[in-house]
């Protein structure tokens, strides 16, 4: 039973790291600019595969790979900015233009992934082999890397949000736009960074998941999904409460997988977030009407 | 006297509905110059045009002999131009010492940061008090200090202020008169929007009466004050 137990939170863990981060690259775009990013998948995708072009056809190190995948998956973050984003943002009507364009972008990076790569699945080479005995579980070194990854990612979105002038910047345009242009915040520039910050995570995400999962160009999909999930859950735009709901709904797919089957982990996720959407509409951790980082 | 602000036949609003036409208007150095006026008239937007929230369709507006009509907001608080908005606008999930140090974020007034806080918490004692707390948990009357501090801690060559006494209990409102005298015998040139009439009365240089987005009337306060049948007509007496 303890065995049991060991296993179920070792992998719930990992799961909920790999949700965190790719949560809070979500979360981050909607409580700055109220944009929900549907580009996001694809961009998961195309993290794992420029790592894996860099790694493989390049034969360069796996940290190279995954540099290179956060630098690319940022710069195309900055031109969803440029080109979809800032000539919408005046528009009445933002939130939902941004919606459907991001839609359209998310597609055809998905079909340009599909056209260089093939639709055939891929492996990940960033991948670390062994594992860790604790008990009679071996928890692997993967699980482990991704895990302690994780953390280093939280700490520095942490230290950026909670202590540079960028972060603080962040923060205030996400509570109140008109408060913090007039704080002589630039708030374009603001934007601009934070998509570009999210396709950076996206990158590391898609990596993290790929290692665990393989590449395919439509892999970003389901964890897109179940990032908005967790996104609702702990209120939208909230990173904090979503790094929390991220690892607290890890946990409880682990837990799901082993008490229900696989086939039923996905279900029960979708099953609380209705629970939430009744209960608390603004979220776990939100307040009512309220955006906040 | 130098003009410091000055908006030259300055129209704006929204879309095709213009809100405000042909204003014009300057603020010396070292003067406290009130606009006044019914709600709904184009008091606020007119404010939020010279910060640069939104652009003028027509006119020009020069502040310390530059043009800042074409500027965005960021660059138009670098020059000097400090709004206080109405309804506060704090940082919600900030504490009071985090929203002050926002104030100070222009890279100018960064620098100064330290000292402003000094002069922010000796004109605002109630802030040094708070200044852990979160805005969200403030009262009204201390919401409406935070906002100011912030304002002030910009710096800044002119304060603009959006009905600082609005929604806030009589002795309240008489705390932030007296903040606004204080500023003004510093020396700070004050651009204010008040609906009390007979209060900013006391203690504007100028007044302007915007109706239906136009000025009707400008003058001294002793001259309103001797024109009952304004007063009566737009703040019913």
């Amino acid at each position: 039973m303890m065995d049991v137990l060991v296993q179920v939170i070792a992998s719930g863990l990992t799961l909920g790291a790999m949700y965190a981060i790719s949560t809070v690259g979500l979360t981050l775009v909607y409580g700055s600019l109220n944009m929900l990013n549907m580009a996001y998948g694809a961009l998961l995708a195309l993290g794992g595969y420029i790592c894996l072009y860099v790694m493989t056809s390049l034969g360069l190190p796996a940290i190279v790979g995954a540099v290179a995948a956060m630098v690319g998956c940022g710069f195309v973050g900055l031109l969803i900015y440029h080109l979809a984003a800032r000539p919408m943002l005046s528009s009445g009507n933002f939130e939902t233009q941004i919606f459907i364009a991001t839609i359209g972008i998310g597609a055809v990076l998905e079909n340009v992934i599909l056209r260089v790569f093939g639709p055939q699945p891929v492996a990940q080479p960033l991948t670390l082999t062994g594992a860790i005995v604790i008990g009679k579980v071996h928890v692997p070194t993967q699980n482990i890397f991704i895990l302690a990854a994780a953390f280093v990612m939280m700490g520095m979105i942490a230290f950026l949000l909670g202590s540079t002038r960028a972060g603080r910047a962040i923060r205030a345009t996400a509570q109140n736009r008109d408060a913090a242009q007039l704080m002589g915040v630039r708030i374009g520039r603001i934007y601009a960074g934070v998509l570009a910050l999210s396709g950076a995570l996206a990158a590391i995400s898609g990596i993290m998941i790929s290692s665990l999962s393989g590449l395919l160009p439509n892999m970003g999909g389901d964890p897109m999904l179940k990032a908005f999930v967790i996104c609702v859950v702990a209120g939208l735009g909230n990173v904090y409460g979503a790094v929390t709901a991220a690892i607290l709904l890890g946990l409880l797919e682990a837990g799901a997988e082993y008490l229900l089957g696989v086939q039923y982990s996905f279900a029960v996720l979708l099953v609380l977030v209705i629970g939430v959407l009744i209960w608390r509409p603004y979220g776990l951790f939100g307040r009512k009407q309220v955006v906040r980082l | 006297m130098t003009v410091l602000l000055e908006l030259q036949s300055v129209s704006a609003g929204y879309g095709f509905h213009l809100v405000i036409r042909d204003v014009s208007l300057t603020v010396e150095n070292g003067q406290l110059v009130a606009l006044i006026g019914p709600n709904g008239h184009g008091k606020t937007t007119l404010l939020r045009v010279i910060s640069g929230l939104i652009k003028p369709q027509r006119g020009v507006i020069n502040f310390a002999g530059h043009r800042i009509d074409h500027l965005r907001p960021d660059e138009i608080v670098e020059a000097g131009i400090v709004h206080v908005p109405q309804g506060d606008l704090l940082f919600p999930d900030m504490t009071v010492l985090e929203n002050l140090r926002m104030g100070a974020y222009p890279r100018n007034a960064a620098k100064q940061e330290p000292q402003r806080l000094e002069e922010v918490f000796a004109l605002l004692p109630k802030l040094k008090e708070r200044r852990h707390q979160l805005a969200s948990t403030l009262s009204g009357g201390e919401r409406r200090m935070a906002s100011i501090g912030r304002g002030l801690m910009a710096g800044g060559r002119i304060l603009i202020l959006d009905e600082p006494s609005l929604g806030l209990a009589p002795i309240v409102i008489e705390q932030i008169y007296e903040v606004i005298r204080r500023l003004r015998q510093s020396g700070r040139s004050i651009l204010i929007v008040e609906e009390n009439v007979t209060r900013i009365a006391e203690i504007a240089d100028v007044l302007h009466l915007l109706d239906n987005g136009q000025f009707v009337w400008s003058g001294r306060s002793s001259e309103l004050l001797s024109r009952p049948e304004l007063l009566l007509t737009y703040f019913g007496g």
